[in-house]
């Protein structure tokens, strides 16, 4: 099979497998191609992932969770519902909203911010780094829609729940985060 | 519907994010297949998507990998040697060296180890087996032996109560006459019993006590019929009592020890018992 690739340049790597190639041997579960998908995408998901688990260690350990979800779950993916690296964004969106949620990392968070705030007053710099890819775009957005997408794509609330949460109507809360979402797309497309 | 409209409404990146609901997503899907422009939208935010996160990709940790493989190496091994399995047709390759550890190969080793196992418990039953029968080989030998002893005991003692029965036999009968010869004097410690029948004349001995004869010698019963002695026949080794000759007339019985085979007239020197007949 491996001699019907066809290579792909691309001014940042070689690629060696296009994408249709890549899922079909992952579902072959074929090793060099999945150790292939780790070195080539990892970075990139997790930085999807950093987005939301802030803590660098704790984000490493959800990007091997999310790699084994991915090598266990291959068979699910069906790319007439999208690219292959959607799939694996949403994997590790869920994945790492998970993280967030779960109990043990609420209570380490709480720990973890009484800690940042002795270090504050020690006068040490705290690096922003949750401001970086999707959320950094999210940052430019106006104040009502930031905290939309904030809510409903890195915290994962329904729009159902944000409504509620923030007292207005669903409808309101549908359309704002349309709006927001379409703004999101011109500047990522910047 | 405006098509374009509902293009820019949002939707497409609310159904990429995850985040339109089911009825949204159905819509969607639904007029997809009839506006291949929808598709082309959903695309391209894709692979802005993409490029995006690529662009702010951060460098794992170096030891993730690791971490990763180590975790799914079971599974790694395992699906590896299936497909290796399964493309093995359709390539032209040498067979694999490794054997492939498989279900059978496995059930094999359990059904090698179970039988050593029964081997080892079998020849241990055999040695105690063969011990067992060693042994009661020999009970059995030992036992034989016991039973032809006491076999043989038993035909004696049967012997000897047939002779005890027929002497009780003859000495009850109420025509026999019992004559008791005593020692005479320098031989009382000898005893013998002639048992005359009156009517049949048969004569019977039993001695009681009478010194073994010497070699070359033996009794020789008398019976005297007005002084003169008649033989009534040798005393053989016959235990209890013995037949002798038939007598038709007797007044007194003698036994003489005699030279063997018999005297024509007993050697009166050597008289040892005698008994009156009572008439």
């Amino acid at each position: 099979m491996r001699h019907h690739l066809t290579y792909q340049y691309s001014l940042e790597a070689v690629k060696k497998y296009s994408e249709t190639e890549l899922v079909l041997l992952l579902k072959q579960r074929d090793q060099t191609a999945y150790s292939y998908l780790y070195d080539n995408y990892s970075g990139a998901l997790l930085s999807v992932i950093h987005n939301i688990v802030s803590e660098v260690e704790l984000a490493n350990d959800v990007l091997q969770e999310v790699f084994i979800k991915i090598w266990r779950q291959i068979e699910s993916y069906d790319d007439t519902k999208g690219r292959l690296f959607t799939w694996m964004l949403n994997i590790s969106r869920n994945a790492s909203i998970d993280t967030v949620r779960s109990k043990a990392y609420q209570n380490s968070q709480q720990n973890q911010e009484l800690t940042a705030i002795k270090q504050d007053s020690a006068g040490s710099t705290q690096l922003p780094v949750d401001q970086i890819g999707l959320r950094k775009v999210v940052h430019q957005l106006r104040e009502e829609y930031r905290v939309l997408v904030e809510l409903a794509y890195f915290q994962g609330y329904t729009q159902d729940e944000i409504a509620k949460m923030l007292g207005i109507p669903l409808g309101t809360v549908k359309t704002r985060l349309r709006n927001a979402l379409i703004q999101l797309r011109t500047v990522i497309k910047e | 519907m405006n098509i374009e409209e509902y293009i820019s409404s949002g939707i497409i990146e609310s159904y990429v994010l995850g985040l339109a609901d089911a009825q949204e997503v159905a819509e969607l899907e639904q007029l997809k297949s009839a506006h291949p422009e929808i598709q082309a939208a959903i695309d391209s935010f894709e692979a802005s998507l993409e490029t995006a996160a690529f662009a702010n990709a951060i460098d794992p940790a170096t030891t993730t990998k690791d971490k990763l493989m180590l975790a799914l190496q079971d599974e790694l091994i395992d699906k590896k040697n299936t497909q290796e399995e399964a493309t093995t047709e359709a390539k032209v390759v040498a067979m694999p060296l490794k054997p492939i550890p498989s279900k059978s190969a496995n059930m094999f080793k359990y059904i090698a180890a179970a039988s050593i196992i029964l081997f080892v418990v079998s020849a241990a039953m055999n040695v105690y087996f063969f011990r067992q029968y060693n042994a009661t080989n020999k009970q059995v030998v030992a036992l034989l032996n016991e039973k032809n002893a006491l076999f043989t005991d038993n035909n004696n003692i049967q012997a000897k109560y047939q002779e005890i029965s027929n002497s009780l036999q003859l000495m009850s009968d109420t025509n026999v006459i019992k004559v008791a010869m005593k020692g005479i004097a320098g031989k009382e410690n000898n005893l013998a019993t002639v048992y005359w029948n009156s009517k049949s004349k048969d004569v019977y001995v039993l001695a009681n006590k009478l010194t073994k004869a010497p070699e070359g010698k033996q009794y020789q019963l008398w019976a005297l019929v007005k002084g003169k002695p008649i033989d009534a026949g040798m005393l053989n080794d016959c235990n209890g009592v013995c037949k002798l000759k038939n007598t038709q007339q007797a007044d007194i019985f003698a036994i003489t020890l005699e030279k063997k085979g018999g005297s024509p007239a007993p050697d009166l020197s050597q008289l040892y018992v005698l008994g009156k007949v009572s008439s």
